[in-house]
């Protein structure tokens, strides 16, 4: 037995099956030291604390919702594998397992594996009163003698009854001996061992779960412990389940209403993320250059002033201007799944993205990945099924994320004649369209070959349960998004940081004070002309000109290249560094555009008379970006949230290749047909 | 024998047996689908898929595929 853990304080662990109340509880006894770890090599999510019961200090740790101790994908196998040893906490002494009272029966069931397995067991009992607002109760006491394990019942809500379960928690860890050599047993996973421990706990149920009309009565009678062992629910009978819950849902799973419902909160949902963040997004960007152009006050135009500002202020903007939708989305995602709804409406569409390999639970994420592909891919967590959530996570940088949009803007603008806008907004909702249908092909590709390229094989299946409706907990909503918020700040933010200052270096060096002609020109003049001719005779150019073969075949030159190389800073870039290396200079956005696109129009690949921006060369560059991942905050979050850089390097590779073979033979295609 | 999958919307069925071979049995039963259990095809969604039952105080949804693993009297 590892001594450190020992003397260190005793740990008591969270158990419960999911909708058992067990987040609840953990809030109420949470106290200092709040911390969320992930286990080691894998993005199963514990969150800890210290806890003060009566005196003694004790870590509280929190696990992942199971229904059984049989694993059933690689997360649960984590789940488990934490409750015998976790490899920092240690081993438990003590497991306190939440239970719901109105499910008594599925919810014994993973406590009587515990208890099976040698765990010392202290079984929680929730949500009293809906049960007794039913018109049933639970004889506690007759339960422990059943279970032989302590049981109490507590409210989740008011925080009703949890001095019971802190004077029991006190007491077990008193009296439990040093040595909880509980065997390692998970039982042979056999159905028939299942379905026997259901008829036990089925038989035990039918002894502990009053009708509270009886129980009334046998208050009055002398010898009421011995009348109420007798008096129990029918059997297998299956009671009413909570009737609003059923009235509600009604509705909500109604076959045309409950749809019209889904595309409704969803279009709130999605609209909330893309203009409701909107504001906030500008408000971070404008504090940022405006942190910049302080910081060049103070340090000039050299290349450390320049560092600082671009480099490393301009970093730290790039990686908060993603908080304001993951705040939001994770607000509202917190939100549907305390009411309930997120089950439902994963319900809803889990069978048309069962075709491509997907789950109903994907919906969100991937709808949200048009706003964002940052907060989409964090939103994945909510999808339990490893294997889905990875396939999820693999497709969502095709989505046609808002980064986007200015690109498509400039590139649709320089396609058609002024003064057509409705063909700008066909394209455009064209784009949208092969957007989803590409992602849904490439999903359904991928999952034919999940093995391979996910690198995990779980095997398929939707059992979802559709908890009670219930008013959401909004402290724990909001407790739970500032945690994935500071999980993305600390661990994506680093990365997207590194890559924004290796980028800005490749942009920047080594031609860090060009020699211009200056005469005649204003001091700002004087920075573009140095800017644009700093990036002309960088790495990132000479890069550029090492793809110059590259970009030839799709119509493209390298200065083109350069571009989409900036780009990898964020999408959107590629807008201003096409601006800046055709040395397009002018005020505002609608000006810049309209020089731009001459700019573009004169555009000569170097050393011919061929233009560089074709019809068909724009198209191919806009097939390129449907499909390209020119995102490194992506990459970023992707190796964050799947917990390894296998499948952000092949999200990658896979990616671009797909984006520049379609790209090649969108262009000569058009060539062939006659269309330059 | 009938499956979960062939009860009407509303019907009540009592589980006669699960199919040992469908993959995900051992998940169905965890989730508390075992003989002798009555359930109740609760609601009618869109493309009838996955499916919804009342069993043990609760509502659970399966793909119909799954239901189809679960024999009811």
């Amino acid at each position: 037995m590892n001594k450190n853990i020992i003397e260190k304080a005793p740990l008591i662990s969270l158990v419960g099956p999911p909708n058992s109340g067990k987040t609840s509880l953990f809030n109420h006894l949470s106290g200092k030291n709040l911390k969320t770890v992930n286990y080691p090599g894998s993005t199963v999510f514990f969150s800890s604390s210290e806890v003060n019961v009566h005196g003694e200090l004790i870590n509280l740790l929190d696990s992942p919702g199971i229904i059984s101790l049989i694993p059933d994908s690689p997360d649960e196998q984590v789940a488990i594998d934490a409750l015998y040893a976790h490899p920092m906490f240690g081993k438990p002494d003590l497991l306190v397992v939440t239970i719901d009272a109105n499910q008594l029966s599925r919810h014994l069931f993973l406590v009587r594996q515990l208890t099976i397995a040698g765990f010392d067991v202290i079984a929680a009992i929730t949500m009293n009163d809906i049960l007794e607002r039913n018109g049933y109760t639970i004889d506690t006491h007759s339960l422990e003698l059943e279970l032989g394990c302590t049981v109490c019942k507590i409210d989740g809500r008011t925080g009703k009854g949890l001095d019971i379960l802190r004077n029991k928690l006190k007491d077990k860890l008193d009296t439990a001996s040093a040595n909880n050599d509980y065997k390692r047993n998970n039982g042979s996973g056999d159905t028939d061992e299942l379905i026997s421990i259901y008829r036990e706990i089925g038989n035990i149920e039918e002894r502990v779960l009053l009708k509270l009309s009886e129980v009334n009565r046998n208050v009055r009678t002398a010898n009421e412990a011995l009348n109420i062992l007798n008096i129990g629910s029918s059997g297998s009978e299956t009671r009413t389940i909570d009737k609003l819950t059923l009235r509600i849902d009604r509705i909500i799973l109604h076959p045309q209403w409950g749809l019209l419902i889904f595309f409704i909160t969803m279009a709130v949902l999605f609209t909330s993320i893309f203009w409701l963040a909107l504001p906030l997004m500008d408000l971070i960007d404008e504090i940022f250059s405006e942190l910049a152009i302080i910081s060049t006050g103070i340090f000039q135009h050299s290349w450390l002033g320049d560092l600082i500002s671009d480099g490393i202020i301009n970093g730290v903007g790039s990686v908060l201007v993603f908080l304001p939708q993951i705040i939001i989305l994770f607000l509202l995602l917190g939100f549907l799944e305390d009411v309930g709804y997120l089950a439902r409406g994963a319900m809803l569409v889990d069978k048309p993205l069962s075709k491509i390999g997907l789950n109903g639970k994907s919906f969100v994420p991937m709808l949200s990945g048009f706003a964002c592909a940052i907060p989409a891919i964090m939103a994945a967590r909510t999808i339990p099924n490893r294997r889905e959530r990875l396939l999820t996570i693999f497709i969502l940088p095709l989505m046609s994320c808002s980064a986007r949009l200015p690109v498509f803007a400039l590139l649709i603008a320089f396609l058609i004649p002024a003064g057509n806008a409705w063909i700008g907004g066909l394209i455009l909702a064209s784009i949208y369209m092969f957007s989803i249908l590409s992602s849904s092909a490439v999903a359904g590709i991928i999952s034919k070959f999940s093995n391979q390229f996910v690198g995990v094989m779980d095997s398929s299946s939707f059992i979802l349960e559709l908890p009670t409706y219930k008013v959401p907990k909004i402290k724990i909503i909001i407790k739970s998004t500032l945690q994935s918020s500071y999980s993305y700040i600390s661990k994506a933010g680093p990365v997207i940081l590194t890559f924004s200052v290796v980028l800005w270096f490749l942009t920047y060096f080594p031609n860090t004070d060009p020699r211009i002609d200056e005469d005649g020109l204003t001091v700002q003049q004087i920075q573009e002309i140095k800017s644009a001719e700093r990036v002309a005779t960088s790495y990132a150019s000479e890069l550029g000109k090492i793809l110059q073969p590259v970009m030839e075949p799709i119509g493209l030159d390298w200065r083109v290249g350069v571009s989409l190389i900036s780009a990898f800073a964020a999408r959107e870039v590629f807008v201003s560094s096409l601006a800046l290396i055709f040395k397009v200079t002018a005020g505002d956005d609608d000006a810049m555009q309209e020089s731009l696109i001459s700019a573009m129009r004169n555009a000569k690949i170097e050393n011919t008379d061929r233009n560089v921006f074709t019809t068909s060369s724009v198209i191919g560059l806009i097939i390129f970006f449907v499909f390209a991942l020119q995102c490194l905050s992506t990459v970023a979050v992707s190796k964050q949230e799947t917990g390894s850089w296998r499948i952000p390097a092949v999200q990658l590779i896979l990616f671009s290749i797909l984006a520049y073979s379609l790209s090649f033979v969108t262009v000569n295609l058009l060539r062939v047909i006659g269309i330059a | 024998m009938k499956t979960a999958a062939d009860l009407r919307f509303g019907e009540r069925g009592i589980i006669h047996s699960i199919d040992q071979l469908h993959p995900s049995a051992r998940r169905i039963i965890e989730y508390g689908f075992t003989p002798g259990q009555v359930i109740i095809l609760a609601h009618q969604t869109l493309f009838s898929d996955p499916l919804a039952f009342i069993i043990r105080g609760t509502t659970i949804a399966i793909r119909r595929s799954e239901a189809k693993s679960i024999l009811v009297e």
